[in-house]
């Protein structure tokens, strides 16, 4: 990831925007954070490397001016579906392009190390050199990076105004990417059952993954809170989590581009983009679609064709 | 009993177990990757070799719990007449809180002082509660306890402190009711332990860096703090949602949300955050914190002036879960670090902001 | 409330409803237990919380004065969920009472003094109960001025008391609107500059206020320009509650908890909530 580049790139792009939402360092060696700067002078505090794993495309809609923003392949698909629902405006947003062949998840690194304190952490040819108080451990990236990494479609930005790398083509098989999704499908009815309300029970209703989410436009006037319809309590019990988790998932049917936040989000671990990507796979049988890959695209949850071509209509008797 | 004691490692199964059939035992559980809070079930035993996602409180505090049910019963003969009538139960089973760590306990003493008197819910069941905490190997991502007057071996709050050994676990005793708890453990004599187990403790207070002249010392400085821009920038990333509250072991707030049926119904004490937009929200739509940076100066605010003022210390306990868990890192002991800082020209600079801010509003 | 569980209500029935304008009523209530009513003691300016049971609580002032226990008296704007359902209420129905709560007004440090009130809309509701706790114990108090007023004739609540108040020759009422009718007996004007207009003098005077945060804003600018000290001035804040005893932390401002420290402040009280060394 070309750092430098990134940096000359924002430098002239900022007399043009009103912020730049880039990656800063965090509180720790092992920690990237999102940076918002609006002079050039701290332009050389920003960062990029495999520890920027956030997906800063979330706080696009949120911005009121003209924004620049540092966007990896899988944040990019955010912005071309944000594009695609007029929920931001493609002359407001300068797109500072990177090629990526992943990141490093800092929840997987802290369970490889004991999630002891992190005195360094240094990328070396393949590998992530951490130390800790009880010494060093060499990680491959392969082992450390978020799953979505491992069956990357997208390692270039579709849309960008500047690319900081030259493109890189993608190397993981089509297959590979709901092939966690088709385990939980080949499950009988009963177990999957068991499993979502398994994972859905350390649910602490904290809505990090929610709030992380860039497309979910209902944000703060969630259903899970509201009492205006109410359709849920905040009795703190499994079938009410679960109503939120589906309710959030069957929201973002065909418009999750899968970036993964909300999981990466979730303090308490639950499997949440399983989740979304299964409602997706579904969307992509029905309707041949694929989330945030083309801004004249519409998302077919809000489009009606007479003639859909994948779906057998019921004939009257 | 003895003073002290050690529990073999091959005992520890059965100490557990010991405790399961007395008590109903909370303890950080493995579930995948990810360790939490909950009643142990079973032949289940604690995952001690990290600190839980979330703090024990819900122990005390639960996520959500019935304050009282309500019947409504209506007049056979004038349906225009509804009978009410409520009924309040307080669940007090006896209760271990195992293997929490120093700072979970700690939480509890910034929780008491406000709960005890005023709540009957909470004090019956800590009056009902033993804390067995775990004493912490070394610093965890973000930990800052002994800034805030805690330590890994800190004893605020514990009933008994267990500290890991190789073979086994020394065991210290602190209250009568830790002493109840241990009545039947396989307990051997502790003092040829002590000398390795206070080794490990001093060794493992050397790995917690303070991240800001700490505890009664703290002053936080008044430019800074009214400086409407320091907020602003400490806040742009925040996603204000309510993770740092809810694994926060000493955040308290609230919320009481009504819940019926037919004729019958509830009134439920749920968990709220002051990070969530619509906290103030009032009916007229009229909001004091509806932006996310006043949210974020009332939730530090409150961790290390307000609640300071009233009970001398800060209502934090160093744990560092806020941080480590914080979807995009909001560093709570970096942002006191900033506040506390002496005066410099940073310093004037913000006060010279919020001049200017105040100018042209 | 219960005196072993705050959180559990008294029961109590509704036994009179008063259409004050056409979005506030009035709710006069007795509580079911006869003993409990006979012992309920409450100072002016403290709250209680009624619940619709169901639905939820909400926050009103006490509206009637401890001199007149026949009932327990509550003002109610229709804004919310609590309150739409508050309004469906009708005489005999059940409800909850969580009361009293919070401060009250320092009516020991007015006695011998002027009062000056200075009221808008339904922010007279608790400035009422003050007043009639004052006409009650009417030689406690030197001169009352009440400066009242709400958007429209219409919008005027208490118009029975305001009736009697303008006819006493020991209370001195001013009442204004922020748009008349042509023709209409009543004054026109904002109350903040119908108060700088009368321009009460602040010497022996304390100044109560209540009314919207707009109002409020400009009354207490005003009541500083005319004179009045932070210490003479007193308003009742307005915040969103849930617990009412100072735990749940959704009305906290500062170190302070309006249910438990106010709603009751003065101007000075109010300018040391903001953080000082």
């Amino acid at each position: 990831m070309n750092a430098k580049k990134m940096k000359e790139a924002l430098r002239e792009a900022l007399p043009s925007v009103d912020v730049v939402i880039a990656y800063g360092p965090g509180f720790d060696p092992l920690h990237a954070e999102p940076c918002f700067i609006k002079d050039a002078g701290r332009v050389d505090d920003l960062i990029l490397n495999p520890l920027c794993e956030h997906n800063l495309a979330g706080y696009l809609t949120s911005q009121k001016g003209r924004t620049a923003v540092v966007v990896k392949g899988c944040d990019s698909r955010t912005v071309v579906q944000l594009l695609q629902e007029g929920l931001v405006e493609r002359e407001k947003v300068h797109l500072i392009g990177v090629p990526c062949r992943g990141v490093v998840s800092a929840k997987k690194v802290m369970a490889a190390i004991g999630h002891e304190k992190v005195l360094s952490a240094v990328f070396e040819a393949d590998s992530l050199v951490v130390t800790t108080g009880s010494g060093e451990k060499r990680l491959p990236l392969m082992e450390v990076c978020p799953d979505k990494c491992r069956s990357c479609q997208y390692p270039t930005p579709l849309i960008y105004d500047v690319l900081v790398d030259e493109p890189l083509a993608a190397d993981k098989p089509p297959e590979s990417v709901y092939e966690d999704v088709e385990v939980l499908e080949a499950a009988s009815l009963e177990e999957r059952k068991a499993y979502w309300e398994k994972e859905t029970g350390r649910c602490i209703r904290c809505y990090a993954c929610r709030n992380a989410c860039p497309l979910c436009v209902c944000q703060d006037s969630c259903i899970a809170e509201t009492r205006d319809p109410h359709w849920m309590s905040q009795k703190s019990t499994v079938s009410e989590k679960m109503m939120f988790h589906l309710i959030h998932a069957l929201h973002l049917a065909g418009r999750c581009t899968e970036c993964g936040e909300c999981e990466r989000a979730c303090p308490m671990g639950i499997p949440l983009a399983k989740l979304k990507r299964k409602i997706n796979k579904d969307l992509k049988d029905l309707f041949g679609y694929v989330p945030g890959t083309s801004p004249e695209d519409r998302p077919p949850l809000s489009t009606f064709r007479v003639d859909e071509e994948r779906i057998e209509e019921h004939k009257l008797p | 009993m003895k003073e002290t004691g050690y529990i073999a490692k091959s005992a520890w199964k059965a100490f557990v177990e010991g405790l399961v059939a007395r008590y109903r035992v909370y303890a950080p559980c493995r579930d995948g990757e990810t360790v939490a809070f909950r009643r142990i079930q079973g032949k289940e035993e604690p995952c001690l070799d990290r600190p839980a996602a979330g703090a024990p409180k819900a122990a005390l505090l639960p996520q959500s719990e019935t304050l009282f049910g309500f019947v409504l019963k209506k007049d056979p003969v004038d349906p225009r007449k509804t009978e009410v009538e409520l009924k309040a139960e307080i669940e007090e089973p006896p209760t271990v809180i195992l293997c929490g760590r120093p700072c979970d306990a700690r939480g509890f003493t910034i929780i008491d002082p406000v709960f005890l008197d005023a709540d009957p819910y909470y004090r019956k069941r800590r009056e009902g509660t033993t804390i067995i905490t775990l004493a912490c190997p070394t610093a965890y991502e973000g930990c800052f306890c002994t800034s805030v007057g805690g330590g890994p071996a800190d004893k605020a709050a514990s009933d008994v402190l267990v500290t890991e050994l190789d073979q086994g676990y020394y065991v210290e005793p602190l209250t009568d009711k830790g002493r109840e708890a241990l009545k039947d453990a396989p307990l051997e004599e502790g003092a040829p332990h002590r000398e390795e187990a206070e080794e490990r403790q001093r060794k493992a207070f050397t790995r917690v860096k303070k991240a800001f002249p700490g505890g009664k010392d703290l002053k936080v400085s008044p430019e800074r703090f009214e400086s409407d821009r320091f907020w602003q920038e400490a806040s742009a990333k925040c996603l204000s949602c309510g993770a740092c509250t809810y694994l926060c072991p000493t955040c308290y707030c609230f919320n009481i949300t009504d819940e019926q049926g037919v004729d019958t119904g509830e009134r439920i004490r749920s968990w709220d955050a002051c990070m969530f937009s619509h906290f103030t929200l009032e009916a007229s739509g009229h909001n004091p914190r509806a932006q996310k940076w006043q949210r974020l100066k009332q939730r530090v605010g409150h961790k290390f002036v307000y609640y300071p003022e009233k009970y001398g210390e800060a209502a934090c306990s160093g744990c560092g879960r806020c941080i480590r868990l914080c979807p995009v890192s909001v560093e709570i002991s970096g942002i006191v670090a900033a506040l506390a800082a002496p005066e410099e020209p940073h310093t004037k600079e913000a006060g010279a902001d919020r001049e200017e801010e105040r100018a042209t509003r | 409330m219960q005196p072993d569980n705050p959180y559990l209500p008294d029961l109590a029935t509704v036994i009179e409803v008063i259409e004050e304008t056409p979005n506030i009523r009035s709710y006069r209530l007795a509580l079911n237990d006869p003993e409990r009513m006979r012992q309920f003691s409450f100072e002016p300016g403290q709250v209680g919380q009624l619940s619709v049971f169901g639905v939820g609580e909400s926050t009103f002032v006490i509206n009637s004065p401890p001199t007149r226990m026949e009932y327990l008296q509550f003002s109610v704007m229709k804004a919310g969920e609590v309150t739409a359902a508050i309004h469906e209420l009708a005489v005999g129905d059940q409800v909850g009472l969580r009361a009293p709560l919070g401060n009250f007004f320092p009516y020991e440090r007015m006695k011998g003094k002027k009062v000056l009130f200075v009221g808008g809309g339904i922010g007279l509701a608790p400035l009422r109960t003050l007043i009639l706790f004052m006409l009650d114990h009417r030689t406690d108090y030197k001169d009352i001025t009440i400066i009242y007023g709400a958007r429209t004739y219409g919008d005027l609540c208490y118009k029975d008391d305001l009736k009697e108040w303008g006819e006493r020759a020991d209370v001195n009422l001013i009442l204004t609107v922020d748009a008349g009718s042509p023709g209409a007996p009543i004054r026109e004007g904002f109350v903040p500059t119908v108060l700088a207009e009368v321009a009460p003098p602040p010497e022996e005077t304390i100044a109560i206020t209540c009314g919207p945060p707009i109002m409020i804003k400009y009354v207490l600018q005003n009541l500083t320009k005319l004179g009045f000290g932070d210490e003479a001035i007193i308003t009742t804040l307005e915040g969103r509650m849930k617990c009412g005893i100072g735990l749940c932390g959704r009305c906290n401002i500062g170190g302070a908890y309006i249910c438990k420290d106010g709603p009751v402040f003065s101007l000075a009280q109010l300018n040391a909530l903001r953080f000082e060394t």
